[in-house]
């Protein structure tokens, strides 16, 4: 008996708003009506037809500039992520493959990292290294590595008790090709889904440092740099400065985490 | 025998489970009458509706199935009862035993407590009576030192126990009628054929009604007196058990009796003591493994034997006799604490494991589990080609149709190639493994309970497939196994062990016919023949064991099997036996038997 397969809808949601942010991460900066980095008109103008979201303190064309900054944000957090999820895999399935001294160093660094908020510790590295794009991303992918090597350990010492296993070895496996060929395959599903999820609090995490003045400099359009451009404002009504790079932040997590929702709730299935 | 009266009926009696927008009908319009004192059997595939059937019977088939019909228990239809009838019916006349015991017992009260408390729900006893009770009861199924049991918690039980604690507790309120669903699926055989009779001696005192749920036909064959098969939620069969034995008059039942081998005793006749040239030698391999609290559980100890080309060993064993992991310490998937394995005159326990790798294409394996055994994510080709892609410098195209060459060697069809692991059935998948460990055309194999996981059908398939095999290529294996009459049909000599120890020896022919160590006699009188005529009931038991096997940590000093053996003395408990030699090639760990040889 075959059960109608509906498509989630929180998965179809979740993947258009990914798609979206990828395509201006692109393609956004030509997308946008004007320089998102030049003057274009009066101080603080409110919404209208030539200005859809307004202009800011500076006068920049604050829909241009929410349009141009996934090419910050999203492309920031999803190169973190990616680089995250590769290092933490590889040595996630070392240290859960090859159980010894190295695994517990790893498992005991983790702990560390995974004990510090964050935040402070992110805002701490940057500082530390200097305030750029390839920076923060470095810092980005080093404080989401050890969620995968977590991830994948634990996966990986399950399915290394698994007769496939064992079969392979009888077979003449090496235990390199056993845990390359065999056992990392069967462990990736859980980073996976955690791969979107990451993208998502990498955003949040980018745009957050920007807000507290210790991310990527502005007049780079940057969500959170608006945001904090426009919050002493928001008490002289106005409003629109922050509020549509705060819309555009919460729909962009959303979607990512939707997303990593939905396919955790179908690789369960 | 056809007692007037039906203790139990169930007409049209239909469950269904709403599945999605559809009904899933899992029961279909059945009919059955259960008699006093008849043991019925209940057969059928899974997911023929067997276990639904069972807890439909008792009232417990509920949301969100939907259920209708009738199931009437001395005139009254259970169906239409409240709770607290229903309850008092199933405390006081009906009492089920189900599978897992363990997980059926509450884990934080000892047994005794529980099964007086079941008896003090059901009646008027007063506290102290029924503990007295219980221990009765503990003791009438065949628990020794049921005092100090019944203060035992359910871990502390090994699973036979559990399994009895249990079934005393459904006795405990003398039920009229019991329901069995698979009691004995786990326990080993020696300790199975314990539990049934004492539960078909319950059954025949009390008058008491079974209805035993199975896959078994050994033991429809050997304690049911009525067999009845299910498929697709409907009786297909319902007749007497040795009608049903001589003629079967449906596909499945027809089936079954095939796959059994009923009457096709076979076995590799060749008395002839092996004289090719010797393949594998074990010298003495012994393997403890830590466990906690700084003990040691001793798995292997002097296990020494060799096999010659084309021929088969078979090492029996009940679970924890360390048979599985001789393959292991053979295979270099675990390394021996001492001892020597020899392949064709050279060393290999002690070469690195990267040495040993070379060995891995002469040397190959299959495992119990089918499904396990695959890697889940690769399509079948790749799962067949792996050990060509390690061992050899084939092409693709040579590569390609040595794969299909395997397929049809192991009776598969092309069209699976593509398949995951996953999309095939347990007896499908075991082909996959066998026709991987025959890839690089290995000079030895070890096949550990290679059929243990499979359905009855698939079994004999699985073993008709390996002695065709056998004949085709010469080959050469270990068979690992608690099935006895597989290990006859398959192998030419046995070794049987029993707690770590090789108790006996000698070819198939030998130990089969002339069986020395009491426990083999033990073992073998434990084998559930398909075929009512020949019953283990009717059997005068000669060999009988009591008890449960010790535990592996803490061995006794003398003969392991002393605690259990109708034959021991003094002697045995204070001495430790030693392998004794007693005929060419055939040697037995037992001075009785080695005395009454002589």
């Amino acid at each position: 008996m075959m059960r109608k397969r509906k498509i989630d809808p929180l998965l179809l949601i979740g993947l258009i708003i990914i798609a979206g942010s990828l395509f201006l991460a692109i393609f956004g900066n030509s997308l946008a009506p004007y320089d998102p980095q030049e003057p274009v008109g009066d101080f603080s103008m409110p919404p209208s037809a030539d200005h859809w979201f307004g202009t800011d303190g500076s006068g920049l064309d604050v829909f241009s500039r929410v349009l141009a900054a996934p090419r910050v944000d999203v492309a920031i957090a999803v190169t973190a992520a990616i680089v995250s999820a590769v290092l933490g895999t590889g040595v996630g399935l070392y240290a859960g493959y090859f159980t010894g001294r190295f695994s517990e160093i790893v498992m005991r660094v983790s702990d560390i990292l995974q004990s510090f908020p964050v935040f402070i510790l992110a805002m701490v590295l940057v500082t530390l290294t200097g305030r750029n794009v390839v920076n923060l991303i470095f810092v980005l992918a080093f404080l989401y590595t050890p969620i995968f090597v977590r991830l994948t350990r634990s996966e990986v010492v399950t399915q290394r008790t698994r007769t496939y296993v064992e079969a392979a070895r009888a077979t003449g496996n090496s235990e390199f090709q056993i845990a390359t060929r065999h056992v990392l395959r069967n462990s990736l599903a859980p980073s996976l889904v955690q791969l979107s999820v990451t993208v998502g609090f990498g955003i949040l995490l980018t745009s957050g440092l920007s807000f507290v003045g210790a991310g990527v400099r502005p007049p780079t359009p940057e969500w959170g740099i608006m945001i904090a451009s426009g919050a002493p404002n928001i008490i002289l009504n106005e409003w629109w400065t922050s509020i549509f790079p705060g819309i555009a932040i919460s729909i962009t997590v959303f979607g990512y985490a939707a997303a990593g929702n939905a396919i955790e709730r179908w690789a369960r299935k | 025998m056809t007692p007037p009266e039906a203790l139990l009926s169930a007409r049209a009696l239909t469950v269904k489970y709403p599945y999605g927008d559809v009904q899933n009908v899992v029961i279909n319009e059945l009919d059955l009458d259960l008699y006093p004192g008849q043991i019925v059997g209940l057969l059928g595939e899974s997911g023929s509706g067997k276990s639904s059937l069972a807890l439909a019977l008792m009232g417990l088939a509920r949301h969100p199935g939907i259920v209708s019909g009738e199931v009437n228990f001395r005139g009254k239809n259970l169906l239409k009862m409240d709770d607290e009838e229903l309850r008092q019916i199933r405390g006081n006349s009906i009492g089920l035993i189900t599978q897992k015991p363990r997980q059926a017992l509450d884990p934080l009260v000892n047994v005794g407590k529980q099964i007086s408390r079941v008896y003090r729900a059901h009646s008027q006893a007063s506290k102290a009576d029924a503990q007295v009770r219980a221990v009765e009861l503990l003791r009438s199924v065949g628990i020794n030192d049921a005092e100090r049991r019944v203060n035992a918690f359910p871990h502390e039980l090994s699973g036979g126990m559990a399994q009895r604690a249990l079934i005393s507790m459904a006795l405990s309120v003398e039920p009229d009628l019991l329901i069995a669903d698979e009691p004995t699926s786990g326990l080993d055989v020696t300790i199975q054929a314990q539990f049934l009779d004492r539960m078909w001696e319950r059954a025949r005192d009390a008058n008491i009604a079974v209805l035993i749920v199975t896959q078994d036909l050994g033991i429809v064959a050997n304690y049911c007196d009525r067999i009845v098969i299910m498929e697709d939620g409907k009786i297909i069969e319902d007749r007497l058990t040795a009608d049903f034995f001589a003629d079967p008059h449906t596909a499945y039942g027809k089936k079954l009796i095939l796959a059994s081998g009923a009457g096709t005793k076979s076995s590799n006749a060749e008395v002839a003591i092996a004289t090719t040239p010797e393949i594998l030698r074990v010298t003495d391999l012994r393997k403890t493994f830590e466990v906690e609290g700084g003990k040691r559980l001793q798995a292997v100890s002097k296990a020494s034997f060799q096999i010659h080309k084309g021929r088969s060993l078979g090492l029996v064993g009940e679970s924890g006799s360390g048979k599985t992991t001789v393959g292991r310490l053979i295979l270099r998937l675990a390394d021996p604490d001492s001892g020597e394995v020899w392949f064709k005159g050279e060393r290999i326990d002690s070469i690195s494991p990267k040495e040993f790798r070379k060995y891995r294409s002469k040397i190959q394996a299959v495992f119990q589990d089918p499904f396990d055994s695959l890697n889940p994510r690769w399509p079948i080709e790749r799962v067949i080609r792996e050990p060509l892609d390690l061992h050899t410098e084939m092409s693709k195209a040579e590569k390609a149709a040595r794969v299909k060459e395997l397929v049809s060697l192991v009776g598969l069809t092309d069209d699976i190639l593509q398949l995951r692991p996953g999309s095939l059935s347990a007896g499908q998948q075991q082909r996959v493994s066998l026709a991987r460990a025959l890839a690089t055309e290995p000079e030895f194999l070890i096949l550990d309970e290679p059929t243990s996981a499979l359905p009855p059908a698939a079994r004999a398939d699985m073993i008709r497939l390996l002695k065709s095999l056998q004949d085709r290529l010469d080959l050469c294996f270990i068979f690992i196994s608690h099935d006895l009459s597989t290990v006859r049909e398959l192998c030419h000599d046995i070794a049987v062990m029993y707690l770590s120890e090789i108790v006996e020896m000698g070819t198939s022919e030998q130990v089969f016919s002339a069986p020395s160590h009491p426990y083999t006699r033990a073992l073998l009188d434990s084998v559930l023949f398909h075929d009512p005529s020949s019953r283990r009931v009717d059997r005068k038991i000669k060999a009988e064991l009591e008890g449960e096997i010790p535990s592996p940590v803490d061995l006794p000093a003398g003969c392991y099997l002393a605690a259990r053996c109708p034959m021991a003395e003094q002697r045995c408990r204070d001495d430790h036996q030693a392998l004794i030699e007693i005929g060419p090639s055939r040697s037995v760990r037992c001075w009785k038997s080695v005395e009454a040889s002589k």
